[in-house]
């Protein structure tokens, strides 16, 4: 008799309050960028050109934030700050699309962009604090062979549509998959993000923050944790580990 | 006393050459003590709206190819190839496209201000121009439609904002100021419309009366075989005087509505509490300034408007003007003084790049032209009744107001708690797609003057009936029957 | 088309006394307020021709409006919401405040609407037949329509014309 506690049906999971999350080591963070690059290439992230992206259009769902205070030379460089969509318990992007294209799921606890419902209001990355999320300007081209890299997991957004991290929900979805035709939980570190993977330092941590015991919530509750903009209520579920606790913003 | 519009002035036996001049002057001065005989007033209005020059024609076809142009094309291409042609970016995801629709909602509120307001409060000089300023509620809510709909990413499915039974079972988010949005403006340009017709029915009567060929068939049509009797006008007496009532909460609560798009939004200079009123008081200031700006055009341009539009109504106006400006200045300095105040680090940052980032101009420029320019001039008679002045001020008014909304939109949307982020706007394709709204509203109000009778005579003649003069000591003082 | 009504007249009076005086005349000579209507330019209350108000439905029919457009509010922010209840950003299924708006436009849009149409339905808008009126009317004239036995003709036009009536002829129903 199979024994784990994933119900058959997906509509069907209750999800107590936080069930995936991630903690960045700030300490660690080398600013590489191969988080920002796995994502890309996992997420069938479209390039814009280096004319939208210095405006401002580039469509990774990942940054790497550096900034430096004072005036040269007496310049202090901070630390790096990855930051993505934090998949916010009282998600602010959520109740202001006008037709639900941005909704909590019960069952996995993140934040949803259903694509083919967005009409591109744009509302949800107006409102989000966190600056998480960007918007296909174009239709823009993946010519042969770049084509040959798409993820067939994942769906290929046209013009008008909001995206952002989804913390890899297709791998989410393989990982409790597999160990449900398995007959198994799914283990801690089993579901890993194309960024967690491919962190040269071992950076960011993912897992289930509803087990107490995962490597996630350890670190989360480890003294180093702090969360952006936690004052505003949004019940981020990415906790940022930074030694010398400042907070709110890096520096 | 006879007091009907085509019975006699008002005699006196008195040879009191003073009291001549006065009343005279009176007579000259107030549209509704100088009656003219309702059949002259009605062939005034008709042949307002029959005779068109060939100048007409001309900046009608040049606006009807700038429409086709800035509007049509670009927004084919725009609709084709996605906003990457307008300058909207991360983080400034609002550009000129909402700055327009708020502008133009914010003109539509001239007219409701002027035909419910105005007649709420019993304000008589509001007769010649209700319907010259409810049609420009019309027309501007056609733009502000557009304008809302060119910024949306998948135009396509604007559909699914409307509440209706699907296949899915989806229905729109009523959590989201945007579904409140488009109730609202729905609800405001349905009522605004209804009420444009409702008191033009009997002036769509009397041009059926004096009709030939295809217009009598669309008057005839229209008219919807109105008489006059005694039911017809109870009905409609009663359905006016509610509209007038009713449509002013609706008035009040779109623009809120509009507010709250950015006051609900968790942003630095957004979610401030007093934006649903200062909005409001927003809208009535550009909106009044072109009602001005139309009147005037309208007086200058078409026959016979110089008998019906005098320089007291613009005097009115001038002094509504210089009221509001107030109002908007109080609310303006709530927004801002509480802002300044609390320091807030990104607040701070924000209202630095408002006064003196790249765009610091603009703000002076609303400043200035918001506050500075009606407080100077309007107190004044003499430039409150000049036609060419009240115009020029007019139009700056509306320039500020299209000021404001950018500083809000736009360039508030620079600035969040994320400086790694910030970035400047540059306006794109919405520069002709602008423009394209400005030529179609001008185009449609002036193809509906050939169409549309815009003195409501029949309320003109019920003006000057409810109007007389009457002798307080030694003074002639204009009375005021209120014949409701 | 155009048919001689016999029991039809139609005076037609310049001004809003000798129109008020005729109607007390009319009342005097036996024919009842119901056989009168009165055809104006501009609204002249029932009160100024010493008239009872005309009843109308239009107020009973804004009020139903605004009944239906508050049970339609109330289906959109109760009913729609929990038809297909979704979670967004920690707010409970049916928002309280946004409900109020949705709730205050519908109810505004109905009651509006219902007044449009019930100024159409009271008046039988659009009626295309053809009926007695003449354009001296929209003119501001005020006319008297008034429905009459054939031998009362006579007297009637005569009183008319001698208290203030510009011309008192058969009224003609025609295309308008």
């Amino acid at each position: 008799m199979a024994k784990h506690n994933i119900p058959e049906v997906k509509a069907n999971w209750e999800a107590t309050e936080g069930m995936w999350g991630m903690s960045i080591d700030m300490d660690v963070c080398t600013g590489c960028q191969a988080c920002v690059a796995a994502c890309a290439m996992e997420n069938n992230i479209s390039f814009v050109g280096e004319e939208d992206a210095g405006y401002g259009r580039s469509l990774h769902w990942m940054r790497i934030e550096h900034t430096w205070q004072g005036e040269y030379p007496e310049v202090t460089p901070t630390s790096f700050e990855p930051v993505l969509c934090q998949q916010c318990g009282n998600a602010p992007c959520e109740p202001v699309c006008p037709v639900f294209a941005s909704v909590h799921s019960k069952s996995e606890d993140l934040n949803l962009q259903v694509y083919n419902r967005c009409v591109g209001t744009r509302y949800c990355a107006n409102n989000c604090p966190y600056v998480a999320r960007v918007f296909n300007m174009r239709d823009y081209d993946r010519p042969d062979p770049l084509s040959n890299q798409l993820n067939p997991d994942v769906t290929v957004r046209r013009r008008g549509i909001m995206e952002k991290c989804t913390f890899c929900i297709q791998r989410i979805h393989k990982g409790q998959d597999q160990a449900k035709s398995e007959g198994r939980d799914v283990l801690d570190g089993e579901v890993v993000p194309a960024c967690a993977q491919a962190c040269p330092a071992d950076a960011i941590v993912f897992g289930r923050i509803d087990d107490p015991e995962s490597k996630v919530s350890l670190l989360a509750k480890s003294g180093r944790g702090i969360q952006l903009f936690e004052e505003l209520g949004t019940l981020p579920r990415v906790t940022y580990l930074k030694e010398e606790k400042t907070y709110g913003r890096t520096g | 006393m006879a007091v009907l519009a085509n019975s006699a002035p008002h005699q006196h036996s008195q040879a009191n050459s003073a009291e001549h001049d006065h009343e005279a002057h009176l007579r000259e001065e107030h549209l509704m003590l100088d009656p003219r005989p309702r059949g002259e007033m009605n062939a005034m209005v008709m042949e307002s709206m029959l005779v068109t020059s060939w100048k007409f024609w001309v900046v009608a076809v040049a606006l009807a190819a700038v429409v086709a142009y800035c509007l049509g094309y670009y927004w084919y291409r725009m609709i084709a190839e996605g906003l990457g042609i307008a300058g909207v970016n991360r983080p400034v995801y609002w550009g000129i496209f909402l700055v327009n629709t708020v502008f133009w909602i914010g003109i539509s509120h001239a007219g409701t201000f002027v035909s419910a307001l105005l007649r709420v409060f019993k304000a008589e000089f509001r007769r010649p121009f209700t319907r010259a300023a409810e049609l420009m509620t019309t027309f501007g809510l056609v733009q502000a439609g557009l304008s809302i709909f060119m910024h949306m990413g998948r135009i396509w499915l604007a559909y699914w904002l409307f509440p209706y039974p699907n296949e899915r079972g989806l229905w729109p988010n009523f959590h989201s100021p945007l579904s409140w949005d488009f109730l609202a403006i729905n609800t405001y340009l349905l009522s605004s419309t209804m009420y444009l017709f409702l008191p033009l029915i009997p002036d769509l009567a009397m041009a059926r009366d004096r009709s030939t060929g295809w217009r009598k068939v669309l008057y005839r049509t229209l008219a919807l075989g109105f008489r006059g009797t005694e039911g017809e006008w109870t009905h409609l007496r009663f359905a006016m005087n509610l509209f007038a009532f009713a449509i002013l909460p609706v008035m009040f609560s779109v623009h809120t509505i509009v507010s709250w798009d950015f006051a609900a939004a968790m942003r630095p200079g957004w979610s401030s509490t007093i934006f649903g009123p200062y909005f409001v008081v927003g809208a009535l200031q550009s909106g009044l300034s072109a009602v001005a700006m139309v009147i005037i055009v309208v007086r200058a341009t078409m026959k016979n408007m110089k008998y019906f539009i005098r320089p007291e109504h613009l005097d009115a106006i001038g002094k509504l003007m210089l009221i509001i400006s107030m109002a908007w200045a109080y609310f303006f300095f709530n927004d801002y003084l509480v802002q300044w105040y609390n320091g807030d680090k990104w607040t701070d940052i924000l209202l630095k790049f408002h006064e003196e980032g790249p765009i610091g101009w603009m703000w002076y420029a609303m400043l200035i032209l918001n506050v500075a320019l009606p407080w100077l001039t309007l107190w004044n008679k003499n430039i409150r009744r000049n036609p060419t002045i009240l115009f020029i001020i007019g139009f700056l008014i509306n320039v500020a107001m299209w000021f404001e909304r950018y500083i809000i939109i736009p360039t508030s949307l620079s600035i969040n708690r994320f400086p790694f982020t910030y970035q400047f706007y540059k306006p794109g394709v919405e520069i002709p797609l602008s423009i394209g709204t400005v030529a179609l509203f001008v185009l449609l109000y002036m193809l509906a003057s050939r169409i549309i009778p815009l003195v409501p005579v029949w309320e003109v003649q019920e003006g000057q009936m409810a109007h007389s003069l009457r002798k307080f000591g030694k003074e002639s003082i204009v009375t005021v029957s209120d014949l409701e | 088309m155009t048919e001689q009504n016999k029991n039809m007249l139609l005076a037609l009076f310049p001004d809003l006394d000798p129109a008020a005086a005729a109607v007390g005349k009319l009342r005097e000579l036996g024919i009842s307020d119901e056989h009168v209507n009165v055809i104006s330019g501009i609204p002249i209350t029932e009160a100024m021709m010493g008239r009872k108000p005309h009843p109308s439905h239009v107020p009973m029919l804004s009020l139903l409006g605004a009944l239906g457009g508050l049970a339609l509010g109330i289906f959109l922010a109760f009913g729609a919401a929990n038809l297909y209840p979704l979670d967004v950003g920690g707010q409970p299924v049916v928002p309280g405040p946004p409900s109020v708006v949705v709730i205050f436009e519908m109810t505004m849009l109905g009651m509006l609407l219902n007044t449009f149409l019930g100024v159409f339905l009271d008046s039988r808008f659009p009626s295309y037949t053809p009926k007695e009126y003449v354009v001296e009317i929209s003119d501001g004239k005020i006319a008297l329509l008034i429905e009459c036995e054939p031998a009362l003709e006579q007297g009637i036009s005569a009183a008319m014309t001698q208290i203030g009536a510009e011309s008192v002829k058969h009224a003609e129903a025609k295309t308008l």
